[in-house]
């Protein structure tokens, strides 16, 4: 079973929760790397981010004084909401306050990390997400540069191994300003820049993206 | 966070419950914070910067949460770690965070500390 089957298995099943349990308003799961597994279809892009945002500074936090979270939760005067560790995940769901906590915690304690160990039972391969990365940009100009960019090997070696491929040859690059794009990737061709960290942007790219030489991009990979 | 009008009474009453609640078996601590004065009680001091920067977070982030899943005002946060639980409130201006093991019923202690 392949991640994006994986992925519909759990989008189908925080679906099939909230029918069950119509008081829950919005569910997602997302890994302690802030990657989204699945959302139901309310969760939008939007209040992902921003919920995700808020729990990595709370969790930073905590782990500094606690060492760690394994739960959230927050009654509000009009609805709940909670974050539950599960496996190396966290669910996310927001509920009316009249949502039965303990319905909402035995789903998000019992029902999911069942569903997850079931699908990784089912699955011949774990679950598996190549991580974003960050990248110190240096341009690539002139006559003969096309349109790909140029990445550290061991970078790559790296995705392909978490991806099981035998090759990434496509990167998502998002810039910090929030300008994205997507691009053909090669290695490093250059000896003398293996190792450091860096991307190199063809100077168009570069200019759509609104990045400069020194500044950090995020870049992941892409399935073919 | 809800309850603004607290008289000075209640806040004193508060503080006292707090006072008894701490000698019981896995209370941690508590922060009592106003916005000009703090009332702050654990065991081990050299925590106390790491929990207090850990209550102003759940406080400032707790409440974004509660905008972005548009579930009103915040009544209560609670945090749980593996061995520990916090349970953050505010109480008039006062904002209220209590550490405790992650056995303590925490309703309860609501409660005891007129809360609930």
């Amino acid at each position: 079973m392949d991640k994006e089957i994986y992925a519909v298995a759990l989008n189908n099943a925080l679906n099939e929760i909230r029918n069950v349990c119509p008081d829950v308003s919005c569910s997602f799961i997302f890994t302690k790397d802030n990657l989204v597994v699945a959302a139901d279809e309310q969760a939008a892009e939007a209040i992902i981010e921003k919920t995700m945002h808020s729990f990595q500074t709370i969790e930073e936090k905590a782990r500094a004084a606690i060492g760690g979270l394994t739960t959230l939760l927050i009654n509000g005067k009009k609805g709940k909401a909670s974050i539950s560790s599960v496996n190396d995940m966290y669910v996310a769901m927001a509920a009316s306050e009249k949502a039965d906590l303990i319905c909402l915690q035995s789903v998000t304690r019992v029902v999911v990390p069942t569903m997850l160990r079931l699908l990784e039972g089912i699955a011949p391969t774990p679950l598996k997400l190549a991580p974003s990365q960050q990248l110190i940009v240096d341009t690539l100009s002139g006559f003969f540069v096309g349109s790909s960019v140029e990445i550290d090997p061991h970078v790559l070696e790296q995705w392909s191994e978490i991806l099981n491929v035998k090759k990434v040859d496509e990167v998502e690059i998002e810039a910090f300003g929030g300008k994205t794009t997507q691009c053909k990737a090669k290695e490093i061709g250059e000896e003398k820049l293996k190792g450091k960290g860096i991307i190199r942007i063809p100077e168009k790219t570069c200019k759509s993206l609104e990045v400069k030489k020194g500044e950090l991009v995020k870049v992941k990979p892409l399935e073919g | 966070m809800p309850s603004k009008n607290k008289s000075k009474d209640d806040i004193e009453d508060l503080r006292e419950a707090l006072q008894e609640i701490r000698g019981r078996k896995g209370i941690i601590g508590y922060i009592l914070r106003a916005s000009d004065s703090a009332s702050v009680d654990f065991e081990d001091p050299s925590k106390i910067g790491d929990y207090a920067v850990l209550a102003a977070t759940a406080f400032e982030e707790g409440g974004n949460m509660a905008n972005t899943f548009r579930i009103g005002e915040v009544s209560d946060i609670i945090l749980e770690g593996v061995k520990m639980k916090m349970l953050f409130r505010a109480v008039g201006d006062h904002r209220l965070s209590v550490f405790m093991e992650k056995t303590v019923d925490h309703d309860l202690l609501c409660k005891d500390l007129s809360l609930a």
